[in-house]
Formats: C-alpha cells, sequence, structure tokens
C-alpha cells in the first residue's frame, strides 16, 4: 500500500485543493494524496451502503465500485438517499451511480450488478480496500480471508433497526503515523544565559510517531472459544453486541434475508429460537440476550446507519491514508442506548 | 402486537409525520440532518440558514454541488433533499434566525428545534427563544475529529448559557507590538496592521512599539517617565498609522521600512525586553533587493499556497499587496474602509507577507499562507463523518423527545476521549433534585454540567 503512492505520484490539482480544503487541513496533505491513490470496492447500496459511498467519495478516493445485486423496491427509496424514487425494478447499485458521481465528479465511480458470490478472485484484488455491508457470514469470512493476505484492506458493517456494526482487517502488519506535539526540551542553566537567546520553538509544532497494528481475520474473530476460563472471565466485560451480530447473521444466512417488518410475527418467533441456538452453540447463557431487542432489529434506521457509516468511512480513511489509530478490531452501535464502542474479538 | 413502520413502532412513526421541527443551519451538520430527519420519516421540517455556499463547503455539505456555488444553502438543501423524498412538506428560509420575525411565536410553531450552527450569537438566540416558548432544543457541534450532541429543556436540564463559555483567546498587547514570540502574535500584529492602514481603526488594535511597557522599564520611576514621555513625543504615537501611510501615499517601500525597519530599531533601543530574549533583526528593502538579485528564489512544487517563499517573496508580496488594497480603497471612495476577509486575496496575501516578515525579525520560522490562512481566519477543520455521525446523533436524541422520554435523553459525545467508547453519553454529576437557578431565565430554572463547542 506505501507502494502505491511512491509509483503513481498523484499531484492534487489546485481544484482539489480548494474543494478538499477543509479536510487536509486536519489531516494533512501527504493523506489526501495517499486517498487520491486509492481504490475502494463497496458491496451492499442499502441504507449503511450509501452512507458508506457517500463519505468515501467526498473524502476523495481515485476510484469508487459499487456492487449490488439486489433491485431497488419501495423501501430501498426509503432507506436511502442516491437513489431516485423513479428507479423501482431497477438495479441497486446502477440506480445508485448516477447520484454518487454528483457528490464528487472527481471520483470515478462504476457500478455492477453481479452477486458479490459469482465474482472471480481477481475481481476482489483489483482494490486497495473492500467494504462488505449486507453480505453473508460466509461470503465476508471469503473476501476477508482472499484479500487480507495481499495487504488489502477489509472492512465489513451491517445495521438491523437500531443496532450496527463494523468490523475490520487490516493485515497483520498495518502501518501507520500518529501526530503528536513536539516536546520541548526545558532550557538549562541560568535563565541570562546564551540558551535562553535561542530562537523559540513553535509550541504548536508537532511530529509524525510511526505505529504498527496487527489485525486477525474475521473467522478468527466470530469464532472466539467461550469455554476457556479466560474467555469466561471475560463474558462480564464483553458487549452483548457481539452476539447479537450471530444471531443476525444466522438469521440471514438461513432465510437469505434479513428481518422484514411485513413478516413481523414469524420473523420475531425465528429470531428468539435462533438467538436460543447460538446461545447454546456458543456455550454461554442464555441470559446474555434477553427478548428485548427482537423488536428493535427490523429494518435499516437511517440515523443509526448515519452513524456507523460515518465511523466506518473514517475507518477506510485512516486505513488508505495510513494515519491515526486503527479501531481495533469492532465497533458496535447501539441506537436504542446511543453508545457506541471499541471492542477486540479474536486470538490473543 | 409491535406494529413496526420500517424501525420505527407505528405510534412513533405516526408523531413523526405530523409534528414540525425547525432546523437552524444548513451546512455540515444540517445538510447531514436534513438527510436523516426526512428518511426517518419526519414529514414538516423548516430549514433556515443565511448563508450561500462556497466551493470550500463541497468536502461535506453534500446536497450541494459544484454548480452551487453562490446560491443559498437553504434553498438548495431543500431541493436536494426533495429529490429523494419528493412527499416532505419542507420550508426553507435564506435569512438569519436572529430576524424578529422568528419570534416565540414562530418558535411555539415546532415539537423540536434542531441547531445546526457555528457561531455563539446565534447558539445563545435560539437558546432564549426555545427557553421562552418552552420548546426542547437540541444542541450540537462539532469540530475536526470531535462532535457533541446535547437536549435542552427548559425545567429540566442546563440551557446553553448556563455555564460561561471560554472566549476567543487574546494577547496583551506588548506581546503583539513589543516581545512576540510565537506565530500567532505575528499574526494578530499583521491583522491589526491590516485595520489601521484600510480598514477601520481601533485603539485596543495598535501596531507601534509600545513605549509604556511596563517590562521595559528597569524601574518604576522610569516606567512612569516612558509612559508620559509616549503621548508627549510625537513621532511614534501622535501620527495614526493610517495618517502617516496617507501623507506618504500608501508608499509600500517606505512603510516596508517603517514597520520592519525603523519601528524595529526603536524597540531594540528599549534594552531591558532584550536581556534575556533573542533580540529582533530589522529588515532593509533596499539590503534585500541587492541579495536577492544574485539569489533567486526557485519556484517549489506543488500547491502554491503550501509553500514557505524567501525572505526576498514576501517583501514583493507585501509591496504587491499593499498597492492591491491601495487601488481598492481608492476606488470606494472618501472616508472607505475594508473589511478584513480570509477569502479575499489581497487582504490574505497581505496578511501572509506582514506576518512572515515579522516572523523572520523576531527569528522564528516562517509559515505557508495555507498555514497562516488556518490561524488568522480562525479556520476550523471539518470533514463528512464527524457531521454524519453527530446528525445521526442529533436524531436519535430527537426520537427519544418525540416518544415522550425526555429523561433518558442525554449528551452524547463523539471523541476518543474514554476509549474504547468512542460515542459516549455524558452522565449527569448532580441529580435532577439539586439544581441551581440559571440567572438567565427569570423562571428559576435548573441546570447540571456539560459544555459545547463554540
Amino acid at each position: 500500500m506505501i507502494d502505491m503512492i511512491e509509483k503513481e505520484e498523484p499531484i492534487i490539482s489546485e481544484e482539489e485543493a480548494a474543494q478538499y480544503d477543509r479536510q487536509i487541513r486536519l489531516w494533512g496533505l501527504d493523506a489526501q494524496k495517499r486517498l487520491r491513490g486509492s481504490r475502494v470496492l463497496l458491496v451492499g447500496l442499502g441504507g449503511l451502503g450509501a452512507e458508506v459511498a457517500k463519505n468515501l467519495i467526498l473524502a476523495g478516493v481515485k476510484g469508487l465500485t459499487l456492487l449490488d445485486h439486489e433491485q431497488v423496491t419501495e423501501e430501498s427509496c426509503r432507506a436511502q438517499f442516491l437513489v431516485p424514487v423513479t428507479a423501482r425494478g431497477q438495479n441497486r447499485a446502477q440506480a445508485s451511480l448516477e447520484r454518487a458521481q454528483y457528490l464528487n465528479p472527481m471520483v470515478e465511480v462504476r457500478a455492477y450488478p453481479d452477486r458479490p458470490e459469482d465474482k472471480p478472485d481477481d475481481f476482489f484484488l483489483q482494490f486497495d480496500a473492500v467494504c462488505l455491508t449486507g453480505c453473508s457470514r460466509d461470503l465476508m469470512v471469503r473476501v476477508d480471508q482472499l484479500c487480507s493476505q495481499r495487504n488489502i484492506k477489509v472492512f465489513c458493517g451491517d445495521v438491523y433497526g437500531y443496532y450496527g456494526y463494523m468490523f475490520s482487517d487490516l493485515g497483520k502488519e498495518h502501518h501507520y503515523v500518529e501526530e503528536k506535539p513536539k516536546t520541548v526540551k526545558p532550557a538549562q542553566g541560568s535563565s541570562d544565559g546564551p540558551e535562553a537567546k535561542k530562537a523559540k520553538i513553535d509550541p504548536n509544532e508537532t511530529t509524525m510517531v510511526k505505529k504498527t497494528a496487527s489485525f486477525c481475520s474475521l473467522k478468527e474473530a466470530l469464532e472466539v472459544d467461550w469455554t476457556s476460563e479466560k474467555a469466561k472471565a471475560s463474558l462480564k466485560r464483553t458487549p452483548v453486541d457481539y452476539f447479537l451480530l450471530h444471531v443476525l447473521l444466522k438469521f440471514r444466512t438461513d432465510k437469505g434475508r434479513d428481518p422484514d417488518p411485513q413478516s413481523f410475527a414469524e420473523d420475531s418467533q425465528l429470531l428468539r429460537q435462533i438467538r436460543d441456538d447460538v446461545l447454546e452453540s456458543l456455550a454461554v447463557s442464555g441470559d446474555l440476550l434477553s427478548d428485548d431487542f427482537v423488536s428493535y432489529c427490523f429494518s435499516e434506521m437511517s440515523p443509526v446507519c448515519a452513524v456507523v457509516g460515518g465511523v466506518l468511512g473514517q475507518e477506510v480513511v485512516k486505513a488508505l491514508s495510513q494515519r491515526d489509530a486503527p479501531h481495533r478490531n469492532f465497533f458496535f452501535f447501539d441506537g436504542r442506548k446511543g453508545n457506541g464502542v471499541v471492542d477486540y474479538f479474536g486470538p490473543n | 402486537m409491535v406494529q413496526l413502520v420500517g424501525s420505527l413502532r407505528k405510534e412513533l412513526a405516526d408523531s413523526l409525520s405530523s409534528c414540525r421541527v425547525l432546523v437552524v443551519g444548513a451546512g455540515g451538520i444540517g445538510c447531514e440532518l436534513l438527510k436523516n430527519l426526512v428518511l426517518t420519516g419526519f414529514k414538516n421540517i423548516e430549514v433556515i440558514d443565511l448563508d450561500t455556499i462556497d466551493v470550500s463547503n463541497l468536502n461535506r455539505q453534500f446536497l450541494f454541488q459544484k454548480k452551487h456555488v453562490g446560491k443559498s444553502k437553504a434553498q438548495v438543501a431543500k431541493e436536494s433533499a426533495l429529490q429523494f423524498c419528493p412527499t416532505a412538506n419542507i420550508t426553507a428560509y435564506h435569512d438569519s434566525i436572529m430576524n424578529p420575525d422568528y419570534n416565540v411565536e414562530f418558535f411555539r410553531n415546532f415539537m423540536l428545534v434542531m441547531n445546526a450552527l457555528d457561531n455563539r450569537a446565534a447558539r445563545n438566540h435560539v437558546n432564549r427563544m426555545c427557553l421562552a416558548a418552552d420548546i426542547p432544543l437540541i444542541e450540537s457541534g462539532t469540530a475536526g475529529y470531535l462532535g457533541q450532541v446535547t437536549v435542552i429543556k427548559k425545567g429540566l436540564t442546563e440551557c446553553y448559557e448556563c455555564q460561561p463559555k471560554p472566549s476567543q483567546k487574546t494577547f496583551p498587547g506588548c506581546t503583539i507590538r513589543n516581545t512576540p514570540s510565537e506565530p500567532i502574535h505575528c499574526i494578530v500584529w499583521a491583522k491589526y496592521l491590516f485595520n489601521q492602514l484600510f480598514g477601520e481603526e481601533d485603539a485596543d488594535q495598535e501596531v507601534s512599539p509600545d513605549t509604556a511597557d511596563p517590562e521595559a522599564a528597569w524601574n518604576p520611576e522610569e516606567a512612569a517617565a516612558r509612559a508620559t514621555a509616549s503621548e508627549k513625543d510625537g513621532d511614534i504615537k501622535r501620527v495614526s498609522t493610517k495618517e502617516w501611510a496617507r501623507s506618504t501615499g500608501y508608499d509600500s517601500i517606505k512603510l516596508f521600512n517603517k514597520l520592519f525597519k525603523d519601528d524595529i530599531m526603536y524597540l531594540l533601543t528599549m534594552d531591558k525586553l532584550w536581556k534575556k530574549r533573542k533580540a529582533p533583526l530589522p529588515l532593509d528593502w533596499q539590503q534585500l533587493e541587492n541579495h536577492a538579485l544574485f539569489n533567486e528564489d526557485s519556484p517549489g512544487s506543488g500547491l502554491k499556497d503550501q509553500q514557505v517563499l524567501g525572505i526576498w517573496g514576501y517583501c514583493k508580496l507585501f509591496q504587491h499587496s499593499v498597492e492591491t488594497l491601495r487601488s481598492q480603497l481608492e476606488q470606494k471612495g472618501d472616508g472607505a474602509e475594508l473589511v478584513w476577509d480570509k477569502d479575499d486575496p489581497p487582504a490574505m496575501d497581505f496578511v501572509t507577507a506582514a506576518a512572515n516578515l515579522r516572523m523572520h525579525i523576531f527569528s522564528m520560522n516562517m509559515k505557508s499562507r495555507f498555514d497562516i490562512k488556518s490561524m488568522a481566519g480562525n479556520i476550523i477543520p471539518a470533514i463528512a463523518t464527524t457531521n454524519a455521525v453527530i446528525a445521526g446523533l442529533i436524531v436519535l436524541e430527537g426520537l427519544k423527545i418525540l416518544s415522550g422520554e425526555l429523561e433518558s435523553c442525554r449528551s452524547v459525545s463523539s471523541s476518543t476521549a474514554n476509549y474504547p467508547e468512542v460515542i459516549s453519553l455524558v452522565t449527569y454529576e448532580e441529580p435532577y433534585d439539586e439544581l441551581e437557578e440559571c440567572q438567565r431565565s427569570p423562571d428559576y430554572f435548573f441546570c447540571t454540567v456539560f459544555d459545547t463547542f463554540p
């Protein structure tokens, strides 16, 4: 990834500098250049996908490829802001293309109507980062395995009603920099001495510190063994959202879709059943997840998509620009309580 | 039996579609907020903003495109939102919320008011209107990666003005005029200089050496003598900077030599100041010009604004900007005054040049126009994602309010201060029973602790 910027040497034009001014002032010109050289794949243009698309296009990546096999329904028009109301029946990625492109003509936006399952490995390998929303657990595990070993940054995320999560796998060795204030050495000796007459260091000057972070695979993150003594002890501090995620991913695998308000009664019952099965198979207490969550995980809630999409979008920006500490490796948001937490799941 | 409309309980969805809400501001937070409200199912939204669209807004105010630059933010935001939700009933006002037309009666029309502002004056105003109308207000702010949302409700929470807010940082006059030690001192000096020469003269914005500087006196009697002498001694104080400049016809080289040579040499005579500090080095136009002829500044590659020129480069920039500003003044006619604006190129050039020349004199590393613009223009860096998160949190608090769950509302902040919580609820320190009176509200109202962005 670091090679990318040296090979292409993307030059920021005066036009881009004017448009990106307020963000260049935050993360610097180098970070903007790296973004400018990055290509990203976004799978899924539901509520969360649209938010991530907007955030990455506005950030100024080189290219964003939209992939979604779903069709635009009445529900889609309520869920996201890129699809025109007249586009019912069209492919969701293609219907989102025009408005997505308008967000920032300087980004190359493409759209494909295929199933991600049908795409060959090569397809995924042409990107610097891959972002999967609305995908099955199996697909996410497969794509993560394929990409992260080639230093392609992998992100997953979903919103279920009031709940949402984000996962990232930035590889075994993700290098980044953090900006820290420069420490000023205290003056030595008497205050009348020559040291006092040295030029003053600007106290606002900063320095870049190089760091490395290591990430595990999605497979490892989801297959934590809760039977060990250590794991059992950590359960108290574990956000229940992690287990909720297992339940919702299983629902998606079993039903081929997410809980639907139109089938509220049956889906609620199935959710409770799956909750029982999942918690049992993970060998954790059935009390961890009460019935309460069931009626709050239907459809994609716009403000929750905005929050999760904002955090996820920023994580992609951080990873591509190799700047600032990444969240490692899950972010869970509970829209009912209003708090969001980062937590690590995987082998120690 | 629970009935859902999308993610929401039917009763909540129904109340959303019938209530009226007001969004104050259609900028970074406003665009995201309008989108969230419309998609969540709010049907009657009014949005107000006095501003027009600028190209630097486009990195985050996603309802606007390049073709909209110069147009009303509120108006374009409304049109863009209607594109993805044609059934929403949106009213846009290209106006200031402080306009007396928007009186208490106006505010009483709404079930909820949400601020998406960037300045304290407007926030104070809306705060008082919402207290007077007894309408819940959701206050918010973002800066860079940080953001915060707070609910304000009369009788339940602290109001926006309950706690004193930190005011804008100011520097002592003698630091600006005599002994700058940081770039910001030089930048403030340069902005004062602009006003003294081209704008509204302000007695608190003197740029000439301060002879009454207490630090300059060796003993108290000398301090007193200096103070009275500075009034009698005509040269420095008596003639105003503007009058002096006029008398020379705004000759840029004469101006240069007075500000960056003569005044500095005067400062050097106040030798006590330089006992423990590095003394300033006066500049001479002629010397610099001679030196420059043999050492051409090679233009750097990359963005113009991010380059740091050599000293002669800033001399030329000073000259050029003075000449441009002089003719701007002439065009405006007698008694004209210019107002400094970071987006007016010659005004920004002038401050860049003057600040850098002064920084060089006081042995500080010179800065690029880009960096100086940040400091001189008080630019707050801003990105789409922080605004998206905060706007999402605003709507979530709004839903609690409309569900009658005011007590469960919290102040929510987005930052890494409470890592691993990155979106955290600020809990109130005192229980609701033990609150203090807010002196701003005549109807006795109660407070707890919070703080928000300016």
